[in-house]
């Protein structure tokens, strides 16, 4: 029973792996363990020298204990140690050990460096080996640094066993991932380039992965490897398989090198030598071909490694996308592989066939095979298999076969995996609207996803419908038709309610001519549901209400009922309750010409690219690529809830002309009252072009680039950077309308205590903004003291003859000061533990007013400044993050911790700070983003 | 970045979940786990009576190619242990570990070809031979404790090669 390959067995090591597996319970493990470790760190302690077979076995011990998932956090300078024995085993466990174990940080790096030195120039070059391996399986930059000298003229010398070279020139290639500038240039292209030609084929498939990730830097560098790959490719190809010998793999011809040349070709298109070209489309063809000949063995791994290469060769051709011969060869070749009993070859031909899909040249071919592909979807057992046929199908889609295919994708969502339905929401969402011929159509398929699969029916998906829904005349009354039979359901997805809503508040007066939807009942319909619906919901029907009064104004009285209850006017929830009493005033108090005009059908909305196509494209953890998503999110539609007319958001009527002081926010009914009679007959707002505005200072809590204030006349749009406790801010005032703003002048201040909290700067602008130009203004600030009011920005210019002032805020919160700090659990909670005084913590509890995703609220926690860290606190979906604020006068050490119920709809928010009040302040700022 | 310990034994316990609730005849590529960094990671692995071999890998490399580069692994280790058992590998976690450093190198693939490994690792041994001397005479007695072991084998059968396996093929 002796293994054949020991010679040299540690029984001490084996005694003790025997005593673990013999544990009866994990409690035994562990102290089985901790004896062992407090045993090993005595002998390494110990006065006694240890000699390398003691030390091997200890560090041998150490390794298999924190394989078993244990922290060691002793040994590693006896590793080091064992580096520089002159013994192969000894130096052999030691590089393991180092390469499993030691982070790339350690302050042992010098030493271990060292010892690679020494062993990289022996001349034995399995101890050369030994260092190469320790350098890739390392791979930091201090390696690449050390080394990056060393390995390339190891690998392109003359002398270098094969056995090394192999190793550097995967070593270099893990170094040029780490560092991209290690790689020299020059002659050493050539060199590296001609290992394609190498006689040791380990050698070229080692070269050809390095190679192929220097051609994906610099492809014009290293054009000359195609050539060389070619007919190395060919010269393998064609070779019966007795002559490579040991690189035949089951009757394959070196199937890993062919596949790594194959890869390498596809960075680069056809070739242009008609020579080198006539002889590559040979190998494809030739592959194809053997693809068709019988078996040479019936075991696995033959059609494994025939098959690898067969599915990199059509690769090549899809990536080519020249050959049409080739390209429906292609198909056919994975057409067959659809309906093979191996599960392996039907997942990579699905997947394969999506490439195929978007080429003009074979798109209809892949055609052929739909009822194939939908017949994937239908039996396949396994999900992964599923979730490429969906790919397919959405890749094969074009107008002819849109409507089968949106057809049994949304018969397969009914049973669908939990895991891919979002995803395929979109795609039906996707596909309805692009090759929508008749728009009822996309209604129907709409409406049927957010019943069938309506909680994973994003946003963007639902604004859409609306988008177009509005947008579109012709299918308006169809719409209004279909939802309020959809909201007949007894039990109906609130999704449905919000489309509902919205849509029958711009259009509900299409059906009301039918004696089955009249005005009381569409309205008594949508009330059924109001109950159920989460606050957001509801303020989405209080806007649809108010504009049912002026649909309908036989229903007025009901509506009104409805908004004086309780539940709404005196609701907990604010917004709600300042819907409910705007709404109800406006209902009171202006004329019907007024109520008409306030309450107006939507506008179209402005053609853009398809919010959710957007939303499909975007990795979800790229940062940059939130504020894309959000930009790209129908405004209008998100503000419906508060819109009334236009871009007005309801919190705005208060302030609707724009062209005074910003009144008050906490202004009362007289101001309201006073507001619209300037509307509908002050002769001011009359020559002003609109009446709205957008003021967006609560927007910058969490980023730093944006609209600050828009309105008719002006924009100010605000870029700031902050360093430290320095801020540089530039202020963009763009002059939106054809006539200069004169007498243009800005002010700057930091009022009562900001003053000695927050130093300014602005420099000086001028005083004339020409038609539709923008002037920029720069402003440094820096920070002083922890500060709470935001500096005060004052506008003034004379348009039309007429003095305009606008009082604003400049986005310039504490948080900006905030650096992002790393640290780990440890410390973390230990931090945590020491900030536990009542001054120090400032905690609230609050309902969502967002909707609960993970993703943006890790962005916006990112984008408050501090940093993100993840797998800390116990609870996944928690959320932890640490931060220091810069000040001139102090650093502020601050943690966080978010934690969400979705069940609830509650958040609860703690934040800690090394000084007192800070806490709170930025609790105020953050918590409303959510 | 190497990722610390618990990081590493959460990986090992995700892709665990992942691959065990597979059967046996559905396909053997996945898309990796959460922690791993979703879909831009394919898990693909083989399973073996009582084992896993699990690689995680990024688009650079070909899913048969990886298949194959398992099985030519467990080829290997098979010759080079006689007949390769669970015990083995946890028993001779350094030698598996030996064995993988001939296929995999700082995460890329180095060699496949088995007797190209096979002489490596045969030189690898002799080297052992000539160093053990005298350290042979307790390599007997452990053989004696191995077969001890024997009925214990199906219990609790823990993969201490798996969390190598995975960080190996890191990125």
């Amino acid at each position: 029973m002796m293994p054949a390959v020991r010679g040299d067995g540690m029984r001490g090591l084996a005694v003790f792996i025997s005593d673990i597996r013999n544990c009866k319970s994990k409690e035994a493990e562990i102290k089985r363990i901790n004896k062992e470790l407090a045993n090993i760190r005595s002998k390494f302690k110990g006065d006694k020298t240890l000699d390398g077979y003691q030390k091997k076995k200890y560090v041998c011990k150490l390794l298999f204990i924190f394989l078993l998932g244990h922290d060691i956090d002793f040994g590693h300078m006896e590793a080091v140690n064992l580096l520089s024995s002159n013994k192969y085993t000894e130096k052999q466990i030691g590089y393991l050990f180092i390469s499993v174990l030691v982070d790339s940080t350690s302050d042992l790096m010098k030493l271990i460096i060292q010892s690679i030195k020494n062993d990289l120039s022996s001349r034995n070059p399995v101890h050369v080996n030994l260092a190469l391996q320790c350098i890739a399986n390392i791979g930091s930059k201090e390696m690449a640094d050390s080394f990056g000298n060393e390995i390339p003229k190891l690998l392109v010398s003359g002398d270098t066993m094969d056995t090394v070279k192999q190793s550097a020139a995967l070593c270099l290639l893990r170094l040029f991932r780490t560092q991209p500038d290690v790689i020299p240039s020059g002659e050493w292209t050539s060199r590296i380039i001609h290992l394609l030609n190498d006689q040791h084929m380990g050698v070229v498939t080692a070269a050809c992965s390095l190679i192929d990730a220097l051609v994906k830097r610099n492809p014009d560098e290293y054009k000359g490897c195609i050539s060389l790959a070619v007919s190395r490719l060919s010269r393998i190809v064609t070779a019966s398989y007795t002559d490579l010998q040991d690189y035949t793999y089951y009757f394959v011809p070196a199937p890993w090198l062919s596949v790594k040349l194959l890869r390498l070709l596809q960075n680069y298109p056809p070739p242009d030598d008609p020579g080198v070209k006539g002889r590559l489309n040979e190998c494809l063809e030739t592959i194809l071909n053997k693809a068709q000949e019988p078996p040479k063995s019936k075991k696995v791994q033959h059609s494994n490694a025939k098959n690898s290469v067969l599915f990199e060769a059509i690769s090549l051709i899809i990536h080519s996308d020249s050959e049409p011969n080739l390209l429906v060869r292609a198909c056919n070749q994975l057409g067959s592989f659809l309906s093979h009993r191996e599960t392996n070859l039907r997942y990579l031909a699905l997947e394969s066939m999506c490439l195929l899909a978007t080429s003009e040249l074979s798109h209809e071919a892949v055609k052929k095979h739909q009822e194939t592909v939908i017949n994937a979807l239908k039996t396949e057992r396994d999900v992964s298999v599923r979730q490429r046929a969906v790919d397919l199908l959405y890749a094969m889609c074009d107008k002819t076969n849109a409507e089968e295919i949106v057809q049994e994708m949304l018969h397969y969502l009914e049973t669908a995996d939990y895991s891919i339905r979002e995803e395929m929401v979109l795609k039906v969402a996707i596909l309805a609207e692009k090759y929508a011929a008749d728009y009822t159509w996309y209604v129907d398929v709409i409406l049927n996803l957010i019943r069938i699969a309506g909680d994973y029916v994003s946003e963007e998906v639902w604004y859409r419908v609306i988008q177009i829904v509005v947008n579109r005349e012709d299918v308006q009354g169809y719409a209004a038709k279909t939802v309020f039979e959809a909201l007949q359901a007894p039990a109906c997805h609130e999704n449905m309610v919000k489309v509902g809503g919205y849509i029958l508040g711009e259009f509900g007066n299409l059906i009301a001519g039918d004696a089955r939807s009249t005005p009381i009942i569409q309205f008594r319909l949508l009330h059924s549901k109001f109950h159920l619906c989460s606050p957001m919901t509801r303020a989405l029907l209080l806007s649809t209400y108010v504009k049912f009064i002026n649909l309908f104004s036989e229903i007025k009285g009901d509506i009104q009922e409805v908004l004086k209850a309780d539940t709404n006017i005196r609701s907990a929830d604010a917004e709600l309750q300042q819907r409910a009493s705007e709404y109800l005033n406006l209902s009171r108090m202006v004329s019907q010409d007024v109520l008409a005009t306030v309450l107006e059908e939507m506008p179209p909305f402005p053609e853009r690219e398809s919010s959710i196509l957007a939303k499909l494209k975007k990795n979800p953890w790229r940062q940059g690529d939130t504020e894309h998503k959000e930009s790209k999110m129908p405004p209008a539609i998100m503000n419906h809830t508060n819109d009334i007319k236009g871009g007005v958001a309801a919190d705005d009527i208060l302030d609707f002309k724009a062209s005074a002081p910003i009144p008050d926010r906490q202004g009362d009914q007289n101001i309201l009252h006073d507001v619209f009679s300037s509307i509908s007959n002050g002769p001011q707002a009359a020559h002003l072009p609109s009446t709205s505005h957008v003021d967006n200072l609560n927007k910058f809590v969490c980023k730093n680039n944006g609209v600050l204030f828009e309105n008719d006349i002006i924009q100010i749009g605000i870029k700031a950077e902050f360093r430290q406790n320095l801020g540089r801010l530039g202020i963009f005032y763009g002059n939106k309308t054809t006539m200069p703003l004169q007498g243009f002048s800005t002010q700057i201040s930091c009022s009562g205590s900001l003053a000695l909290k927050l130093m300014v700067q602005a420099k000086p602008v001028d005083p004339v903004i020409e038609a539709g130009a923008q002037i920029q203004q720069l402003v440094n600030v820096e920070s002083i003291d922890d500060f709470k009011e935001h500096p005060g920005l004052v506008v003034t210019f004379m348009y039309s003859a007429v003095q305009q002032r606008l009082d604003l805020k400049l986005p310039v919160t504490l948080n900006k000061f905030f650096e992002p700090t790393e640290m780990n659990s440890e410390s973390f909670f230990s931090r945590w533990k020491i900030l536990s005084t009542p001054s120090q913590e400032s905690q609230h509890i609050f309902k969502a007013t967002k909707p609960m995703d993970p993703e943006a609220t890790a962005n916006k926690l990112t984008g408050f400044g501090m940093q993100l860290l993840p797998n800390i606190d116990p609870n996944p979906d928690n959320f932890v993050c640490a931060g220091i604020i810069h000040s001139r006068n102090q650093q502020v050490g601050c943690l966080l911790r978010l934690e969400p119920n979705k069940q609830a709809q509650m958040y609860r928010l703690t934040i800690r700070a090394s000084k007192d009040t800070v806490a709170g302040s930025l609790l105020e700022l953050l918590y409303p983003e959510f | 970045m190497k990722k610390t310990e618990d990081v590493q034994q959460d990986i090992v316990k995700e892709t665990f979940q992942l691959v065990s609730k597979r059967d046996d005849n559905v396909c053997n590529f996945l898309e990796g786990g959460s922690l791993i960094g979703g879909s831009d990671y394919k898990l693909i692995y083989r399973h073996y009576a009582t084992l896993y071999f699990v690689f995680c890998v990024d688009s650079s490399e070909s899913e048969l190619g990886i298949l194959d580069l398992i099985q030519v692994f467990v080829e290997t280790l098979d010759k080079c242990f006689e007949n390769v058992c669970e015990l083995d590998l946890i028993f001779h976690v350094d030698k598996v570990h030996y064995i993988l450093n001939e296929l995999v190198m700082g995460g890329l693939v180095l060699e496949t070809n088995m007797s190209e490994i096979i002489t490596r690792i045969e030189e690898q041994n002799k080297l052992e031979k000539q160093e053990a001397g005298i350290a042979a005479a307790p390599a007997r007695a452990m053989s004696a404790v191995k077969n001890i072991n024997i009925s214990q084998q199906i219990k609790d059968i823990k993969l201490p090669d798996l969390p190598n396996v995975i960080k190996d093929f890191k990125f």
